[in-house]
Formats: C-alpha cells, structure tokens, sequence
C-alpha cells in the first residue's frame, strides 16, 4: 500500500526516466494516484488564491470561484490527455491512453509538494523576500514540464525531438478540440432555439 | 392560473423595482456622480468633496456677459482676476466675489493700448499681473494699480528658427520674477524668461511615444505615402503652475500620454511623485470613444496637493503630493455646478473655482464635510503630523469606509507609533503592499525576540522527542526478533 501509492510517487519526481519505465512496464501506476494529484492539484491552486500572503496575492477575493477553479485545471489536463492521445497514436507512441493519464498526473506531484508549504510561508514573508515566493513557484512549475516531458518520451517511447514536436503537436489538437467544441456547442445551441422558436410560433398561432 | 402566477411576478418584479429605487444612490444636492478608484481598478462611488455653491457672470457683477474668458488667477492677497478675453478685459474680484475693478487696458509711451485674444494670466506675490497676450506676440507685465511694468516681446534666439511665431498662451512666475509661458506651437518645452525678459531656453520636454504599429506600418509605406502621415513630434504643454518651493507643474494633452502631468524642478526634469495605485492621469477607465483624460489645466493647491482639469469629461481631480488620486468631482451639462467647457482652474480660500468658457462664467465649488477633512488630513500628513491626522481620517472614514488613503494615513501613524500588528491591519485594508511590508518585518521581527526562547526549547524537544521515539522504535523490533528467535 504505501509502497505503491506514497513511496514510489516519491521516487518518481526524483528518478523519473527510472520510475516511469517502471510505471509503464511493471504496471506501478495507480488510477487513484493520478486522480488524487489531479484533485490536490486544483486544491492547492485554489488555496494559494485564496490564502497566500496579502504581499504575493494579487486575487482579488470576489473573484474567486471553485467551480472556475476546478475547470481552469481539469479541462486542460483532460484536454491534454486526449489530445495527447490522438496525436500519438498517429504518431506511433507506444502509450496507451492509461498510460498517458497516469504520466501526467504523477508529474503535478511537484507542483502539489512545493505550493503546500510555500501557501504557508508566504504568509510569513516581507517584501524583499517575495522573490522567493516566486522562485519556488516557477521551479514547481518547470518541474512539471520536465517530468510531463520525460514522462512523454518514456510512455511513448519516443526520442527528444520526437517527444517535442508531439507535445507541441498536442497544444495545437488541444486548440483544435476546443475550437471544434465550440463549434458543436453553438451549433446545438442554434439548433435549440430553432426548436424552440417553431414550438414558439406553433403555440401562439392558436 | 398561469395568468394568476404571472400577475403575480410583474408585480413582485415592480415591488422590488420600486424597493432597489427607494433607497437613493447617494443622497446629495450635487448634480454630478462623485466616485473614487479602490485599487482592483473599479470606479466605486464616493461622497462628494467638492458642491458647486454659486456661479458668477458678468451681467451678475453688471459688466456685461464675459466673452470667451479663458484663464482665472488668484493672488497671494486673495483678490480674484479673471480673463475676459473676448471682450480683452480683466475683470478683478476679491475675495467675497464682488467686483473691485475692470482692467482693459493700459497706457504704453502716452497712447492707449489693448489685448489681443489674451489666452492666460498670472499674478505674482507684489499683485503684477503677467498677461499673455496672444494675439499681439507678447507678455505684457502691468503692475499692482494697472500701469504698465514691462513687456517681454518675441524671443530672438539661436535657438528659434527665424519664422518664429511667439503666441503665448499659458505662463506662471517662480518668485524671483522668472517667467515660464507655454507658446503655441512650441514642441520643445516651456519658454523660460529670465527677470529682465531675456529668453533663458526651454524647460521640460514631452518625449514621442512610441507606437510599434504605427512603426511598422511606416515602414511598408512609400515615400510619397509617408510625406502624408503625421509627424512624430512631442505635444505642447497645455498649461503651467508654480509651487512655492519653485516647481513648475505642467499638463499637456497628449492621449497617449500616462505621464500627462509633470513636475519640473530647476533643471527641467520630471519629479512627480506617483506612488498612488494608477497613473496619475485623471480617469483610469473611461470607454473608448470617449477616450483619456484630455487635462487642460493644473493648480497647486499647497500642502503638495494640486488639482487638474479634465476637458473630456469636464472634471476636477486632486491628488497629494504622493500621486494618490484623493477626490473626483465635476462633470458635463448644463445645471450649476457642471461644465460645458471648462478652461482654468483656481483655488479661492477653501474654495476652488472653475472657468467655464461655454457658458461664460464662474463656477464656485464649496469643500463638503468629506472634502474639508481630507485636504485637512492630507496637509497633517503632509507637515509630517501623522499622529493628528489619525482622528480626521477617522472621521473621513465614517463619512466614506471605502476610502483607502485614510486606512493608509492610520496605518502609517501606528506604524510612527511602533503599533505594528494594528497598523498591519489598516495597510491590509487599504492594500498598501509596500508600507504593509515595511510594518510585517518589524512585527515578524518583534515576534522573534519575543519568542526565540520558547522556540528554540520547542525546537530541542522536538528534536529529543524524535531520537527517543527512534530508539524505543529500533529497541522494541530488536525485542520482537529476539523472542521471535525464542531468546526469551
């Protein structure tokens, strides 16, 4: 239990090319994990709007909304994920789509590690001490890309420019979907008030 | 029944229409909106600093209508000369708004000569008046009784190109006599004259925004094309004041501009404070077809507060010495109290009075309760009594909660007074990231050496706690192997 779902999370941000070949072919990843970072993720993200420091915190309060807060981070992990998934099995990844979930969720874990205590110690910083704030928050993130890197290339079996040119790949199909949903939506959207203003017309011409 | 139940809804709808409209949005004579910028960069309504009280024209004082009149001063005395200058007059006033006499012109070498289209005036310490008399190239000097001192005619300088037009339009006096005159046409700064009308040179630049569109589009244009684009050159300064230590205020009309106000010292460099929020620009937020706040007029009101004109939306706006925009008030129409075209501002007393040229007169504006204790708070603060400060911001406070200068003001008072936690508290309300900082580290620092010892003894016994824990750990497993083992 606690090898699986705390020690080898652990030990994935440290030695990621290592822990996610075992990730991939000894089947260490778990569903849970990935779900939990994701959750912890937009948790964390929502308590440093709301509870870092007055010097660092930019938010203004009346904005703050958890259901914005929850899609701001879920629809573009689900959207990478997806879109990550068209474009390597085009572009023969060797990822399943499991895989490729797993990998992005485990690689938030930094994020969730270093914004916890900083949310905290934020609240206990001066002006000239901010740069810190912002250093940590910057390394978070860049740890992030790194391991959603590697995680890439290692879940897809790919070469770095490969592994590259696929997560670029991937923002644009990410564009793609979003601009197709957009489309859908507004077309469903036409089509029911279509539907709506024949009903319309049909109930007052009595 | 759906009919029932609609009934019912207009009707819940107009109750609760009526309700929203039953308490008034703010209940003052002034026909303006007063409003305030909090720092998330919303205008939020504010009380009124500043009710017009009266207006003044010309068929009031029995003189006939004012023509045009385009520039007001106020002497040190307190007497109040107005520029009339469609009918070339001065008109002078003291101080309770009655009318003392009408200059239209002076004598020069025996024969009677008059203004041209006079665009500005000034009043010095020894009451001369300085006149810029647009029309006829010149800046005419009169003295206290109306005779003429001096003239400073058209500048020739190296300088100058030799097609020169001198057309002043604007000047102010620093008090060793040396004139600064905001000239048509003059890209370079203000003209500065020295005592004897000498031209000195230029003070103070407008620099050239640059604008990358606009750049980028020239660069695809041919040469023909680009002969017909507007030139690049720096816009004029609008108007000008002095304050007593010396420094010129200036405004100019640039709508790109985010520096439209400027202080000049000595050496013509910009020294405005602008630590407030924003840009000390007038509006903040205004909508596109409207544009910024076009500032047609600037007065230092003393204590470091100067108040600017607005010419798109016809407001005043004062701000303190630290670029904080303290109060708004003004606006267009027809009532008193509005402006249509408004040209100068001044300040009588506690009073401050705007020229409006569209409807040719005077309007004067009485400081509210509100207004009176923040120019009182602010001028504590200026003079450095932070400490006498704190009860009138009290009171702005009451009058307005919203107002985040005086949050600011009390903070900084307890902070003079080592109160660092409770001042923590006010610069959190009045979002002043910079002095909460400054009273933090002192708190954080009180805190320490309250409390390094418990610290330190929590600190040690924790770490004990820990080893023993350990060891009791490691001693326990080494028991269950050994009985495990069969050793007991």
């Amino acid at each position: 239990m606690k090898q699986d779902y705390i020690k080898f999370p652990l030990h994935l941000i440290f030695h990621p090319i290592d822990a996610y070949w075992d990730l991939k072919s000894d089947n260490r990843g778990r569903m849970l994990v990935a779900f939990l970072a994701l959750a912890l993720t937009i948790i964390m993200m929502t308590l440093q709007k709301q509870y870092a420091g007055f010097l660092v915190n930019f938010t203004d309060p009346r904005t703050i909304n958890s259901i914005v807060e929850i899609a701001t981070v879920a629809v573009p992990f689900f959207l990478w994920c997806i879109a990550n998934w068209s474009v390597t099995t085009l572009m023969e990844g060797e990822g399943r789509f499991r895989e490729i979930f797993l990998a992005t969720g485990y690689s938030l874990i930094p994020v969730i590690l270093i914004y916890a205590p900083m949310i905290v110690i934020s609240r206990f910083m001066v002006q000239e001490e901010t740069a810190f704030y912002y250093l940590f928050n910057s390394i978070a993130f860049f740890w992030f890309l790194l391991l959603l890197f590697i995680g890439t290339m290692t879940v897809h079996q790919y070469t770095v420019f490969k592994t590259i040119i696929t997560m670029l790949l991937t923002l644009v199909v990410m564009g793609i979907i979003v601009f197709l949903g957009a489309l859908v939506f507004s077309m469903l959207q036409q089509l029911y008030e279509f539907g709506y203003n024949i009903y319309r017309e049909l109930i007052f011409r009595t | 029944m759906a009919r029932t139940v609609k009934r019912w809804l207009v009707l819940l709808a107009a109750v609760s229409l009526l309700l929203a409209n039953a308490v008034p949005a703010a209940a003052s004579s002034a026909p303006y909106e007063s409003y305030n910028y909090n720092s998330w960069r919303e205008a939020v309504p504010s009380p009124d600093a500043y009710l017009p009280k009266r207006t003044i024209s010309g068929s009031d004082l029995g003189i006939g209508e004012f023509k045009d009149p385009s520039d007001v001063n106020v002497s040190s005395s307190g007497q109040i000369y107005i520029l009339d200058s469609g009918n070339s007059r001065i008109v002078i006033l003291d101080a309770e708004y009655k009318l003392l006499r009408v200059m239209d012109g002076f004598t020069r070498e025996g024969s009677k000569e008059t203004f041209n289209a006079p665009g500005g005036l000034f009043v010095d310490e020894e009451e001369r008046i300085y006149v810029a008399d647009t029309g006829n190239s010149r800046v005419v000097i009169l003295n206290a009784d109306g005779q003429l001192d001096r003239i400073i005619n058209a500048p020739e300088s190296d300088v100058l190109a030799t097609d020169f037009q001198f057309q002043p339009l604007k000047l102010t006096v620093d008090h060793v006599g040396r004139v600064y005159v905001v000239a048509q046409g003059v890209y370079e700064g203000i003209m500065q004259f020295d005592e004897t009308g000498k031209f000195i040179g230029y003070v103070g630049t407008n620099k050239v925004e640059r604008d990358y569109g606009e750049y980028i589009w020239r660069m695809f244009s041919t040469k023909a094309q680009r002969a017909q684009m507007v030139l690049f050159v720096p816009t004029e300064f609008s108007s000008v004041d002095i304050d007593h230590k010396g420094f010129v205020y200036a405004t100019n009309i640039d709508p790109g501009s985010n520096e439209p106000i400027k202080r000049l010292n000595p050496s013509g460099e910009d020294v405005l404070k602008r630590f407030g929020y924003f840009d000390v620009k007038g509006d903040i937020r205004f909508r596109n077809n409207t544009g910024p706040s076009k500032l047609i007029d600037v007065k230092v009101l003393g204590n470091g507060m100067y108040s600017v004109l607005d010419a798109t939306q016809n407001r005043v706006f004062t701000y303190d010495d630290e670029g904080h925009l303290l109060y708004i008030y003004g606006g267009k129409g027809n009532q008193v109290g509005t402006l249509k075209t408004p040209v100068a501002i001044e300040q009588s007393g506690n009073h401050q009075l705007v020229l409006d040229r569209g409807k040719s007169n005077l309007v004067v504006y009485e400081p509210t309760r509100f207004g009176t204790h923040v120019n009182e708070a602010v001028a504590l603060h200026y003079q450095g009594e932070d400490t006498e400060a704190v009860h009138i911001w009290q009171e702005v406070l009451k009058l307005n909660a919203n107002y985040d200068i005086a949050y600011i003001g009390i903070g900084k008072s307890l902070l003079m007074e080592k109160k660092n936690k409770e001042a923590l508290g006010y610069f959190e309300l009045g979002m002043d990231r910079k002095s909460y900082s400054v009273a933090f580290k002192r708190y954080r620092r009180e805190m320490m050496k309250e409390h390094f010892g418990t610290f330190l003894t929590a600190g040690i016994a924790l770490i004990f706690i820990l080893i023993l824990a350990r060891v009791a750990v490691k001693w326990r497993r080494r028991r269950q192997i050994d009985r495990e083992a069969g050793l007991h």
